[in-house]
């Protein structure tokens, strides 16, 4: 196995990790998987394109209105989809059903506007590869991983070192005693969902440039899924941990077997470590509370 | 009875029993699987192609295919059930993602993205609605069970449910085989009805829209999920313009019902005889007060 197959696996890997980590903000924040995450980055990527990238702009103004559009279109679902049902007490199953039909909503609108056609970003670099020593990088990899690596270095000083990032912690850690100290929960939880938006938008557009553009792209969110249940539900450094050694190990299967059967193994994968350590790797078990 | 209508409801008791199995699992458990239309897509290809390759008869390949779909349930189950609930909805996912990779790359023997051709067309409305009954009944005599009860109990608490003496794990294990068995039964028949069958009908989507169906109609309820998954399997067969505005629809119905309706159109209603007689003697009620007003 090359140097190579794992730095290819390692851009993959930081893919990932933006899709894990906002996911498992969401699932911090209210306890519930949030299905409608892929729908979400797929929407993002969507607007971005027909808003910029079609217009011949480049991949900086695309990224910034793709985090936007993200962070609205998730705002929008925590008011639609997410508000009442708290409001309500209702049992996190709720969460779950409403999450799902949001993304089949969002997926519904993208299908009106772009039908089943498939879209390509331009290439956004004249240079298509660098090389560094004898590894061929391409320049996309590079970038995406940079930019992936920068985003999450920023999300990980505004959690842990800022009054927010502390509300925040607060309002995961239990939401009723955060209330009673004088914190907005409904606004931390409203902050946890602009912030998992911004990083859909961003990796929607990564997976738009990877691959190309299709209204179904969302199921790629299965990765960021997997990739936080290795990592252990709801740990955001167990996200990027699950999300690189899954980025790694997919690479190294996808060289050896083909990409069809890479994706059962990986799955095979998944379900053996559940079987071995259920907690993931940063081992945060979260139990169903009495 | 006119093709069109016989087709309608032949499409629609198919997609009843795999709502019954959802049910049992949703409904009864709290349990969803977003990869249970894999379990259908199982249940299609392995019956489909033993009688086409090995030339195994239709009740003995339908067998088979239930008994494999159940068997493959058996182990994605085996790790789960013992885990918080939400595991089972990113397993299953993933599962579903991968089955219908592998169906598209095993192109000699599925016949990879242009489907599976050639299944004869053994299946008719009588079969398919004999067929949803008696799931919707299974369904039924499930719930009033020792299981069904033993399922609502752990659905509400699992702590509690333990605490009172439920194998809670066991109780998981066999609400989701019982609803794998129901909906590879479904892929059965789909594939003997529809003659053809190709990955793209088996995604997650499917899983997720007969999860919304029962939410719809009351997850809390038997009657009103069935009802649920007729109005909105049959509503896309009828709209047959909008096609693409089909699932903008069905999600902006199923908000409104979660935001102000949870318990679905039906909440806990069950249509048992003294059900109906209560209802008709209010029924009844209400005309005389009207009379005598």
């Amino acid at each position: 196995m090359s140097l190579q197959v794992i730095i290819n696996g390692i851009a993959t890997g930081s893919i990932y990790a933006l899709i894990a980590t906002g996911f498992a903000l969401i699932f911090n924040v209210l306890k519930f998987s949030n299905f409608s995450h892929g729908a979400t980055m797929t929407a993002a990527a969507f607007i971005a394109y027909f808003l910029v990238s079609s217009k011949g702009m480049g991949l900086l103004p695309t990224l910034l209105i793709a985090a936007l559009a993200g962070a609205l279109i998730s705002l929008f679902g925590e008011f639609v989809g997410f508000r009442r049902i708290l409001k309500n007490h209702s049992a996190p199953t709720y969460f779950f059903v409403s999450s799902i039909t949001l993304g089949t909503l969002y997926e519904g609108l993208v299908t009106i506007k772009a039908g089943s056609n498939f879209f390509n970003f331009p290439s956004f670099f004249k240079t298509p590869t660098v090389n560094v020593a004898a590894l061929v990088v391409s320049t996309g990899d590079l970038m995406m991983f940079g930019i992936s690596a920068v985003a999450l270095i920023v999300l990980a000083y505004v959690i842990q070192k800022t009054r927010l990032g502390r509300a925040l912690r607060a309002v995961s850690f239990d939401r009723d005693t955060a209330q009673l100290m004088g914190i907005d929960s409904t606004r931390i939880i409203q902050l946890a969902f602009v912030i998992s938006g911004i990083l859909a938008g961003i990796a929607g557009v990564f997976l738009g440039i990877k691959y190309t553009l299709y209204p179904t792209l969302g199921s790629l969110v299965v990765k960021g899924f997997i990739a936080s249940v290795i990592g252990g539900l709801g740990s955001l450094t167990g996200a990027v941990i699950g999300a690189l050694l899954l980025g790694i190990l997919e690479t190294i299967l996808l060289a050896a077997l083909g990409s069809g059967y890479s994706t059962i193994a990986v799955f095979a994968v998944m379900l053996v470590f559940l079987l071995i350590r259920p907690q993931g790797i940063a081992g945060s078990n979260v139990q169903e509370k009495a | 009875m006119n093709a069109l209508v016989s087709n309608v409801l032949t499409q629609v008791s198919i997609t009843l029993i795999a709502v019954s199995g959802i049910y049992v699992l949703t409904g009864l458990t709290g349990m969803f699987s977003l990869g249970q239309a894999a379990f259908m897509a199982i249940g299609s290809y392995v019956s489909g192609l033993l009688v086409i390759r090995a030339h195994v008869p239709f009740v003995l390949a339908a067998l088979l295919a239930v008994a494999g779909a159940t068997l493959i349930g058996y182990v994605i189950g085996y790790p789960v059930v013992r885990l918080r609930r939400d595991y089972i909805s990113l397993v299953t996912l993933g599962f579903g993602e991968a089955i219908a990779a592998l169906l598209n790359r095993m192109t000699t023997l599925t016949g990879g993205a242009s489907g599976l051709t050639g299944i004869p067309r053994l299946v008719g409305l009588p079969l398919a609605f004999i067929s949803a009954v008696l799931a919707i009944a299974l369904a039924a005599f499930f719930k009033t069970s020792k299981y069904g009860r033993q399922c609502i109990a752990l659905k509400g608490d699992e702590l509690a449910a333990k605490a009172m003496g439920i194998n809670v794990t066991r109780v998981k294990m066999i609400a989701f085989l019982l609803s794998v068995a129901l909906t590879s039964y479904s892929g059965v028949l789909y594939a003997f009805y529809m003659s053809y069958v190709d990955p793209t009908g088996f995604g997650w989507k499917k899983s997720a829209d007969w999860v919304i169906m029962v939410f719809f109609g009351g997850v809390n309820s038997l009657t009103g999920s069935t009802l649920g998954a007729f109005i909105l399997s049959a509503l896309p067969q009828v709209l047959r313009g909008l096609q693409n505005y089909r699932y903008v629809i069905y999600a902006v119905l199923v908000l409104l019902i979660l935001n102000f309706k949870p318990s679905g159109l039906l909440g806990e209603w069950e249509l048992t005889p003294r059900n109906i007689q209560q209802a008709f003697a209010k029924l009844g009620k209400k005309n005389t007060a009207k009379k005598e007003g």
